[in-house]
């Protein structure tokens, strides 16, 4: 078959080219196309082909611009000539994205693509027009030699004071035709020279690989890297636990725009322990995994999926984090204060496009660079060589940071190098190994006479919760030191532990003996705790009468009333005192009612009103005028009047002198219609008519009358009955 | 997961577990770099602080040492981050270092021209500086000594001294041992010192600071301004140095309130020197118009304000300070650090009392339950003197006559905050009291004839509170003390650790009205000895008046 067009090209593919094709380029079936033409169009549009560069490393870019230099139809043969000869290795791969394609006389590229990437490909100028003779260039006379050599590797375009008496150097090249005059101030250099100036290459270095990886230090033992890897994820997953449940006790509340507040976020980073940048990516990252949701009272609040979440083994909790943070598209780095402007975590502003495809490069270039810690500045430079991403100007290496501060926070790497967990999540097999390599979780304590509680490991679940309760954490990491003092027991007492409990539990948990200032603060606070009673309540009713009091308890009618007594001379109840006083009175008692003071209230009271007097308005009706407001008006009408009749005759004057169109304010346009209707109805008449733009426009109408603001007349333009509203009418003349 | 003895928290501490095998061995590899925090009886507590790591490279060690020890004892796997902040904060030490050059004087040299031009814009830092001499060199006005190195620690680059110190005027002093000989700890100490040019010796008290003293002095041998709390004190220092070394009476002044003798050795109070006449410090031209070859700070943790100041003049000087602990209750530990000079010396309490060099000993609370009157009357007292109130209930002085009766075979002291309560009980118990205006001779008397057994029984006020030698004392009961000053319980249990002559152990008593502030400031006081590993025993009043102890 004849291949004429990148249609055809890809008519003639085989069912395994295809499937490259679609493999590089997934967008290209999704949607699957109906047909090989929609194919082509598709894969020759301009996003999809900008996805597919974007795709390329810096070498398979190099040489796709070297291919857009090279006038079609090209050969592997210049494309090398044009790079370097390991460019052939690289055109079958260019060939299998579509992004060039072997027509029948030669190689050829998409047209869309040529225009995708620029007409200034690699700082080149446009083809010359004349026949050059790039032989003289080597005998150039200095001062244009410099000029040449400046311009040699771009930008293209030169600037000269003018162009009609250029200096020597330039007068040489315009003649010679290695400039070319663009403008009054600018010239061009064609691509021919600057390819021969650039010696026959395209690019100024060939980035044929990868840039050399340098490490902070080399690894010498695997085992080293998982210790420090197991730490991070123990401490990980203990930061997300205390976050949780921190938030569980004091919710905090969402900011207006969305997202945790500073201040919220400041407590929490105080809270585990670690900077702000940590907290919020700890923050963001139970938000992703759907641990922390935002309900819709707008309170930040642990879900469900928390629960389930706590009783699984460490290696799920673990994936359900780290999947969660491989797909997402928001990047919590960028949280905090940029550019002085406050980015929230859980915020609407975090979402990047690119986050999961520059995470996924990073973890494979850890993978491909395990012998060491890899500085962060080098592992920047390969990766902005594996994906140059031209369109958006390169990878922000932030974002690389990012990802490699995250990665070690997570355990994914540690020191820095990828650890086996890592490895395992990358090539997505059994992450088991974590769960033998966490310590074992530890069932005891241990009480010291400085009342203090030490757990020398992992504290199991229910432990830990208690303990939770009963004392303050004061250190965290691989141990947990607790401290009780009396408001930690009066805190487990509040949530209805007796001293008893407590102590049983503390026995029973300790390796140690308990010690006896504990004890001793246990049975202190217990002792004092309760004593004060705080409660609620409507109304009391007391009287010194313990008789009555027994009386009013035991009384029949009064049942259901819920009268509780607290003392033997005070009862207690939830109804209003009025309700109260009514109920007693039906059932035959003589209450009188006290203020909160004590004061007996007898009789009806006399009350006053706290607030200011405010008589309603007066509506519909207006007073009489006085004679002093009378004048007054009539004054300040005749002033009025006569400045603008003054103003009116001056622009009369003014308008006639240009010939233009009368101006006249709404009072008078009116009564020269209405005047112009009474007197001479079927005369037309000349008026300007301003849009709703405030353009003025001239219409010649005859007037039939006037309505509710508006003039209804003929337009003689148009030869409809039109409505013309009258404030809008700027001028009138009868013609 | 290497079952080690210690574990590394994420806020930098580290949980020793003392029942383990390898502790023992496991602590003396951190102490060099780890302050001790707390050691009570099962897990001790050290922590990673700036001013222990630059201790610990100012001996000689290094971050891969450090770093090295903490991962080969770790229990768990030590946080990465902490790993990199012990070698970002050991590396910071060192970088600067001052030294002495014989054209310019003083220079600040620096490895890292980075952090020269770092802290020459320092705003603090500049006007102590003299010409710049090359880029990793700057002159340094010799006078601004110490307050470049105080500037240096506060912006986190302390400066390493090379500068090197003046021999002084040399005076011949030894030790003298007949009968005694020096303590292998103290001779540790004092050659740490020695080693290190200036800095701090900590040990507890009844250890024998004053010998560790009397040793620098030997290795010295120049004339020596020693720095003590008070004149008691000061009499104590000039008879232990008559004892222990090869000085004379005349080789010895005091240079107190009473008397202003110069000699080769001088011994001078805090107070004298930070007394100030018509607005200016009148005696701090002792420091400077003679030349000292060693200064001594004795109680270093209670240094005051104006005497740093000094300090900072005289840093060619050698300079030893002497202290049970670091923990000073204003939070001035950096300007001991920069100024006196880093830690040279340390070593926990029980260490050695096991060795037998200091009494043990065991603490009593003892709860008093105020009576139904007293009760209400606290209740109804202003909050200012809720305090007091509680502390100077009568029936506290009840249960101090019932166990100065129990103990009547032994020393006993009595000490006490509030003069009016000690009255009190000097009357009640028929025994002598010694306070803040009891002439100094009468002092001597009395702590001479107590030592000698002729009394058994002294009420003391918080003049008691330091360096008053009374080996025989057994018993100690507190009755009221300053609040909740931590030092102070330190100090006043200190009194009582001297090792007895038959190896009886020690009784300290702290008499405390339950339900009280009296109880809460207790609580707060008793932290730092149950943190130093001495527990408290809780009894009850009535246990003391029926006689179950």
């Amino acid at each position: 078959m004849e291949i004429r067009s990148f249609a055809d090209y890809l008519r003639g593919l085989d069912d395994a080219a295809l499937l490259r094709l679609f493999t590089h380029r997934a967008d290209l079936i999704s949607p699957v196309p109906p047909d090989m033409a929609s194919l082509a169009v598709r894969a020759s549009s301009a996003p999809s082909l900008a996805r597919a560069i974007d795709a390329l490393n810096a070498w398979q870019f190099q040489v796709l611009e070297a291919c857009t230099i090279a006038s079609e139809p090209f050969t592997e043969k210049i494309v090398a000539t044009l790079t370097d000869k390991p460019a052939i290795f690289v055109i079958p791969g260019l060939i299998e994205r579509g992004l060039i394609y072997p027509a029948d006389d030669g190689l050829r590229m998409p047209t869309t693509l040529r225009e995708l990437l620029g007409n200034e490909v690699a700082q080149l100028g446009p083809h010359s027009m004349a026949k050059l003779n790039l032989k003289k260039l080597s005998d150039a006379p200095p001062s244009a030699k410099k000029i040449l050599e400046a311009m040699a590797w771009g930008p293209p375009r030169g600037t000269v004071t003018d162009i009609k008496k250029p200096g020597a150097g330039v007068q040489w090249c315009l003649e010679e035709g290695f400039l070319i005059p663009y403008s009054q101030t600018i010239v061009v250099m064609p691509r021919e020279v600057a390819i021969a100036l650039r010696g026959g290459k395209v690019h100024k270095e060939q980035r044929v690989n990868a840039p050399e990886a340098s490490y902070t230090f080399t690894a010498k033992d695997r085992k080293n890297i998982n210790s420090a890897a197991i730490a991070n994820i123990t401490t990980f997953l203990r930061w997300v636990e205390e976050v949780l449940n921190f938030w569980a006790q004091d919710p905090p509340t969402a900011l207006r725009s969305g997202g945790l507040g500073v201040r919220d976020l400041k407590a929490l980073a105080l809270h585990i322990g670690v900077d702000e940048s940590c907290a919020a990516f700890v923050a963001e990252l139970c938000y992703i995994s759907a641990l922390l949701t935002i309900d819709p009272d707008d309170r930040i609040l642990p879900t469900t999926n928390f629960d389930i979440w706590l009783t699984q083994r460490p290696s799920d909790k673990w994936l359900t984090l780290v999947s969660a943070w491989l797909s997402t598209s928001r990047v919590s780095g960028l949280a905090g204060n940029e550019d002085s402007k406050n980015v929230a975590p859980l915020g609407p502003e975090l979402d990047r496009v690119n986050a999961a495809s520059v995470r996924s490069l990073v973890l494979s270039l850890l993978q491909d660079h395990r012998d060491g810690a890899i500085t962060p500045d080098s592992m920047v430079a390969i990766a902005s060589w594996h994906r140059p991403s031209k369109r958006i100007g390169g990878i922000h290496p932030s974002h690389i940071l990012f990802t490699l501060r995250e990665s070690e926070w997570l355990g994914v790497t540690g020191q820095g190098v990828i650890s086996d967990y890592g490895l395992a999540l990358v090539k997505q097999s059994s992450l088991e190994q974590i769960d033998s390599d966490l310590p074992e979780d530890v069932d005891h304590i241990l009480i010291q006479s400085d009342n203090t509680a030490i757990a020398p490991g992992p504290l199991a679940q229910e432990i830990a919760q208690e303990m939770a309760l009963l004392a303050d954490v004061e250190s965290r990491g691989g141990a947990t030191v607790f401290r009780f003092t009396d408001s930690t027991i009066r805190r487990a007492l509040d949530h209805g532990k007796t001293g008893d409990e407590i102590a049983r539990f503390l026995k029973a948990t300790s390796k140690t003996p308990m010690p006896q200032p504990l004890e001793y603060l246990i049975t202190d606070v217990a002792k004092k705790h309760g004593k004060l009673r705080v409660g609620s309540t409507t109304s009391f009713i007391r009287c010194e009468d313990q008789s009555v009091i027994v009386a009013i308890l035991s009384d029949k009618k009064l049942d259901g009333m819920g009268f509780r007594r607290i003392a033997t001379e005070v009862l207690i109840s939830e109804l209003e005192v009025d309700d109260a006083v009514n109920v007693l009175r039906n059932a035959g008692y003589l209450p009188a009612v006290e203020d909160s003071k004590g004061i007996l209230l007898s009789g009806t009271r006399i009350m006053r009103s706290q607030s200011k007097a405010r008589p309603p308005r007066i509506v519909g009706e207006i007073d009489t005028p006085t004679d002093i407001v009378l004048e007054g008006a009539v004054r300040v009408l005749r002033t009025g009047e006569k400045s603008s009749h003054r103003q009116s005759t001056l622009r009369n004057i003014s308008s006639s002198a240009l010939g233009e169109l009368p101006r006249s304010t709404a009072n008078e346009t009116l009564e020269l219609l209405s005047h112009h209707l009474t007197h001479s109805a079927d005369k037309s008449l000349s008026i300007g008519y301003a849009d709703n733009n405030g353009l003025i426009s001239h219409r010649i109408v005859d007037p039939l009358k006037l309505s509710a603001g508006t003039l209804v007349a003929r337009d003689h333009a148009t030869g409809e009955i039109t409505t013309f509203r009258i404030a809008r009418i700027t001028g009138v003349a009868s013609l | 997961m290497n079952n080690g003895p210690l574990i590394v928290q994420s806020d930098k501490t580290l949980l020793l577990d003392i029942d383990h095998p390898d502790s023992v061995e496991c602590r003396r590899a951190i102490a060099p770099f780890a302050e001790l925090e707390r050691s009570p009886e099962h897990i001790h507590t050290y922590r990673l602080t700036n001013l222990g790591l630059w201790n610990a490279r100012a001996a000689g060690h290094d971050a891969e040492l450090v770093i090295d020890t903490l991962i080969k004892y770790s229990r768990y796997a030590v946080p990465h981050s902490i790993l990199i902040d012990v070698a970002e904060t050991m590396s910071r030490y060192g970088r600067l270092r001052l030294e002495a050059d014989p054209i310019h004087g003083l220079i600040l040299v620096t490895t890292d021209s980075a952090v020269l031009e770092e802290v020459i814009r320092a705003k603090k830092i500049a006007p102590l500086l003299g010409p710049r001499i090359d880029k990793e060199t700057i002159a340094v006005h010799p006078s601004q000594r110490g307050a470049i190195k105080q500037s240096l620690l506060r912006l986190g680059w302390p400066a390493e001294d090379f500068a090197g110190y003046v021999d002084g005027q040399a005076h011949e002093i030894a030790l003298k041992e007949d009968g005694w000989k020096i303590r292998p700890y103290q001779e540790l100490a004092a050659e740490g010192f020695w080693h290190g040019g200036s800095g701090v010796v900590v040990l507890p008290c009844g250890a024998g600071k004053t010998i560790v003293g009397a040793a620098a002095m030997a290795h010295a041998k120049a004339t020596t301004l020693i720095l003590v709390t008070n004149t008691v004190a000061a009499r104590q220092w000039r008879d232990e140095l008559l004892r222990r070394t090869t000085l004379n009476e005349d080789e010895i002044g005091e240079y107190s309130g009473a008397k202003k003798e110069i000699r080769p050795v001088t011994i001078a109070t805090y107070q004298v020197m930070t007394k100030k006449k018509n607005g200016v410090y009148a005696h701090l031209d002792l420091f400077d118009t003679h030349d000292w070859g060693l200064i001594i700070y004795d109680e270093v943790h209670l240094l005051p304000a104006p005497i740093f100041r000094f300090t900072a003049d005289i840093q060619s000087r050698r300079r030893l300070g002497l202290t049970a602990t670091l923990v000073r209750e204003d939070g001035m530990e950096g300007e001991v650090f920069s100024l006196i000079g880093p830690k040279r010396f340390d070593v926990p309490w029980k260490e050695i009392e096991s060795q037998g060099y200091i009494a043990p000993a065991e603490c009593i609370e003892v709860r008093v339950n105020l009576s139904e009157a007293e009760r209400l009357l606290y209740a109804t007292a202003e909050p200012e003197e809720k305090y007091r109130y509680c502390s100077t209930t009568k029936t506290k002085s009840e249960v101090v006559q019932e166990l100065v009766a129990y103990h009547a075979e032994e020393q006993i002291l009595v000490i006490g905050q509030y003069i009016t309560q000690l009255d009190e009980l000097s009357e009640t118990l028929g025994v002598p009291l010694i306070k803040g205006d009891t002439p100094v001779k009468e002092r001597e008397r009395l702590f001479a004839a107590f030592r000698t057994g002729e009394i058994t029984c002294l009420v003391v006020s918080k003049v008691a509170n330091f360096s008053i030698d009374l080996p025989d004392a057994t018993i100690a009961i507190q009755v009221s003390g300053a609040f909740g000053s931590r030092q102070e319980e330190a100090q006043r249990l200190g009194r009582i650790l001297r090792p007895k002559a038959d190896g009886r152990s020690a009784i300290f008593y702290s008499v405390v009205s339950r339900d009280t502030v009296d109880q809460d400031f207790a609580a707060n006081r008793q932290r730092f000895l149950a943190e130093q590993g001495y527990a408290y025993r809780i009894i009850d009043a009535d246990d003391v008046f029926q006689g179950k102890m």
